[in-house]
């Protein structure tokens, strides 16, 4: 879905907007957030041991190269996701409040024990969906489990290919929401700058011109406050020449 | 001694009553014609005069009562107490039902309760809601979400999860929906699945008919549209 590249997005973006920010991984086991940051090669603690009070949340949370403001906290990529109960992720979340503006935890996928941790000491929670049936069935059901724990979720439809949209081959944002049926903070094309920046573990919204970027930059912002952004909707390529072609009495 | 001579009459099978200027013969066609008309002569001796020119209804009771015999009986009393004219009695509605369409009317149904769950909002995938009874939604059910109930589940909404009405055996409910694409509907114990992809843009509702589930039009089919009287579901 994206889960991984959105909070790695998002908190470089709100970091960008002067806040300070951390970034945790909670897919322990299944460490890559610091991949897409760019920075494996520096970690020395992880989040097991920040919550387990092995060490403080300073000597756990590495400040990013680029962006000033921004820190990862990791993932243990050795224990996996029962090593930590909600319980202690609950007063993990009341200790770590204090250091930073704002906190995004990387869901794992599933509902199980890390989904549980995760949610634990959360406000707030992003819900991430592609356009795919499956994919708004899962979303759904997440949704539900969300406001189970009286946290009502936002929406962020991510990896739309405008093309497929209007040829009626891919859901549309509408169809989502329709189903869903909860608040839209952004919608995100479909981007080859993120496999780049995947790899390079340069940050997307540093790509200038990255669509993706660009729409996560928006949805930093909406969360930051800004809600009077308007939701941009993802164009095709081709639109343009179609429309000038329907001018002309072109095409169909 | 008393007592007992009115429950026998009571029980009897043929008895006889003043009706309005008439009299009324209540009586079992089943019993033999014999025993019929030795009864007849039992009850109608004792009028002597008042029998002449009288108006006689037969009333069969719940049985249909053939001409035939409304003619013999007919006969044998104007031959032999001289009574104006014999007839079947109309049928018509138990005076049961009459006392009861009357106290609706009178009380307006307020003496009614039926065991209806009405919730709001939207049933997600993974989450299920059971009714006793009746179920009525105003809102949604999502794929992946699952309504149960013992008796009708109404949907004004979209259905596009599992609805499983009259559970366990009640083959009489229906699954109706404002916009009605589910993935499995589920009435008594028959499972429709897989149901063709439905016109939309109107009310369908899901029913049994001969052991199958049947979706139709709701507005078309009027399935209660036609009942004399508003009855309690």
């Amino acid at each position: 879905m994206g889960k991984t590249t959105a909070t790695a997005s998002i908190g470089a973006a709100l970091a960008a907007e002067g806040k300070r920010v951390a970034v945790v991984d909670m897919d322990i086991g299944l460490r890559n957030l610091d991949v897409v940051m760019g920075l494996e090669n520096r970690i020395v603690f992880n989040v097991v041991d920040a919550v387990k009070g092995k060490c403080k949340i300073q000597q756990a949370a590495i400040k990013d190269r680029r962006i000033e403001n921004l820190y990862l906290i990791p993932a243990s990529q050795s224990d996996n996701k029962n090593v930590l109960i909600p319980e202690d992720m609950v007063r993990f979340g009341e200790k770590i409040r204090l250091e930073f503006d704002y906190v995004l935890m990387d869901c794992p996928a599933g509902i199980e024990r890390g989904f549980e941790n995760s949610v634990a000491a959360a406000d707030e929670a992003v819900v991430i969906c592609m356009p795919e049936v499956s994919s708004v069935r899962d979303a759904d059901r997440v949704i539900g489990l969300l406001y189970a724990r009286d946290i009502t979720p936002k929406l962020v439809v991510n990896r739309i290919i405008p093309d497929m949209v209007a040829r009626g081959e891919m859901l549309s944002h509408e169809d989502i929401v329709d189903v869903l049926s909860i608040d839209l903070l952004g919608l995100v094309p479909m981007d080859d700058h993120v496999v780049i920046s995947t790899n390079t573990g340069m940050p997307l919204i540093m790509q200038k011109d990255s669509k993706a970027g660009k729409a996560f930059r928006r949805i930093a912002m909406r969360l930051n406050g800004n809600s009077d952004i308007p939701i941009e909707i993802p164009q095709g390529q081709g639109r343009f020449w179609k429309r000038i072609g329907t001018k002309f009495g072109l095409g169909k | 001694m008393e007592t007992t001579d009115q429950n026998n009459a009571v029980d009897a099978p043929v008895r006889l009553k003043g009706m309005g200027d008439g009299l009324c013969v209540s009586l079992d066609p089943d019993q033999p014609s014999d025993f019929i008309r030795s009864e007849l002569v039992r009850l109608f001796q004792p009028l002597k005069h008042l029998a002449i020119n009288a108006r006689v209804v037969l009333d069969f009771g719940e049985s249909e009562g053939d001409d035939a015999l409304v003619d013999e009986l007919g006969a044998f009393l104007k031959e032999t107490f001289g009574v104006g004219s014999v007839n079947k009695s109309a049928k018509r509605r138990t005076a049961s039902e009459d006392l009861l369409r009357q106290r609706d009317m009178d009380r307006s149904w307020h003496h009614y309760r039926s065991d209806v769950l009405m919730l709001t909002g939207r049933v997600r995938s993974g989450q299920k809601v059971t009714a006793r009874r009746h179920l009525l939604l105003l809102g949604d059910v999502n794929p992946g979400g699952e309504v149960v109930s013992g008796g009708d589940i109404l949907i004004m909404g979209s259905l596009a999860g599992t609805a499983i009405a009259g559970q366990p055996e009640g083959s009489d409910a229906i699954v109706l929906a404002l916009d009605f694409r589910p993935t499995q509907i589920q009435i008594g114990p028959v499972v429709a699945a897989g149901l063709p992809p439905s016109r939309q843009g109107f009310p369908e509702y899901a029913h049994m008919e001969g052991g199958n589930i049947v979706v139709e039009n709701y507005m078309e089919a009027n399935p209660f549209g036609r009942m004399p009287w508003p009855e309690v579901r």
